[in-house]
């Protein structure tokens, strides 16, 4: 009786270790997958920060609908920005201010133009 | 006869102090080697001295638009608040002085690192060198030599240059410009300064969108969105708004009048 006491007592203990092995494991899968996440999320804002800013050149070529989408995306945007530390926060908002500028002033001035 | 001296040398006094007043206020005219000069005090102590930022080396290298849109520099100086941690980052200064971009296949020399070694000062005082002898990798008479001449500003026919071919200034800088597709060449046009006998001015949309693309005039320096509503004037430009916003700095200054009032008045 004692010694099958003793086993379960043993397999309690492992299976308590295992768990928090797992445990272990599966928080470092989450933070392992938490910062490949940043990265994408770093990728992310990159791709749809160089997509903005490479179309200025074409604003005028643009139809009004183009153009607010295209103030709306930079809107979007600049959140996420905000969250960048402070360097490529500084330069990135500047530039998306400036490329959002322009769309929303080539939109005001096709807007004048029908009026 | 002691008060009748007083009077009359207060008098002397006040139109000396006033004469000097007024010489006070004169702006040097800076030498073709000067102008277009920014110094740059934001973050500048004891044993840093602030910047001294040459354009004329720099425009001749690269359009306008890359520095002040791609790199992000402001139109104004200081404005920016760039910080030696940004340039070791890689923006700002540090975009192509970073001890490995080429230029006329030359490495750029890196932005100062701050580790207090000696070699860092001497690196330091290539470009924090206010009110310090330091001797320049550019010398400009040599490279304003073969260019064509203008009168004002830094004395150079940049246009000129550009077309000769003696200038190729890069509208594209690797890991730092978006890549778009060409830009569309904009039309020039007349403005009527409504001044009688005043010639019109022509403005080169053309040749401002190549060096400055759209962003950086529009809505910035210029707001106004309907043709003909904006009204300039000259006073407005010599305090540095509109066309003031770059010539009375860095492009060729008010004083060449005939550069922009440029259209023949018909008799």
């Amino acid at each position: 009786m004692r010694w099958a006491r003793a086993i379960v007592m043993a397999l309690i203990l492992c299976g308590g270790l295992a768990w928090l092995q797992c445990g272990q494991v599966v928080g470092q899968t989450n933070s392992n997958t938490s910062t490949s996440l940043g990265a994408a999320g770093d990728e992310r804002w990159q791709k749809e920060f160089d997509e903005l800013c490479s179309r200025t050149q074409d604003a005028m070529s643009y139809s009004q609908e183009q153009l607010a989408a295209l103030v709306q995306r930079c809107d979007a945007l600049m959140p996420q920005l905000e969250k960048l530390d402070e360097t490529r926060k500084k330069v990135y908002l500047k530039r998306l201010k400036t490329c959002r500028g322009l769309y929303a002033y080539v939109l005001e001035s096709k807007k004048s133009e029908k009026n | 006869m002691n008060v009748r001296r007083f009077f009359a040398g207060m008098v002397i006094l006040t139109f000396c102090s006033s004469a000097f007043a007024q010489l006070g206020t004169k702006k040097k005219r800076p030498l073709p080697y000067e102008y277009g000069r920014v110094v740059i005090r934001n973050y500048s102590d004891k044993e840093t001295a602030p910047v001294v930022f040459e354009h004329w080396i720099h425009r001749a290298k690269y359009t306008c638009r890359v520095c002040h849109v791609d790199v992000g520099f402001a139109m104004k100086a200081g404005a920016t608040g760039i910080t030696a941690a940004d340039n070791a980052k890689g923006y700002y200064c540090g975009a192509c002085h970073n001890g490995k971009s080429g230029n006329d296949g030359k490495i750029v020399f890196p932005a100062c690192s701050k580790t207090g070694s000696a070699d860092d000062t001497r690196k330091c005082e290539r470009c924090h060198s206010a009110g310090k002898n330091v001797k320049s990798d550019h010398d400009f008479a040599q490279f304003s030599g073969p260019l064509p001449k203008e009168r004002f500003g830094n004395g150079i026919d940049w246009e000129k240059s550009e077309q000769l071919g003696l200038i190729k200034p890069a509208r594209y800088l690797e890991g730092v410009s978006a890549r778009g597709s060409a830009l569309v060449v904009q039309k020039d046009f007349d403005l009527n300064p409504k001044v009688e006998g005043m010639p019109d001015i022509i403005f080169s949309h053309k040749k401002h969108t190549v060096w400055n693309g759209c962003e950086l005039c529009h809505p910035d320096i210029f707001m106004g969105v309907k043709k003909g509503t904006s009204h300039y004037s000259m006073v407005d430009i010599s305090e540095g708004k509109s066309c003031g916003a770059c010539h009375t700095t860095v492009a060729f200054p008010l004083t060449d009048c005939q550069r922009c009032h440029a259209k023949s008045v018909s008799l």
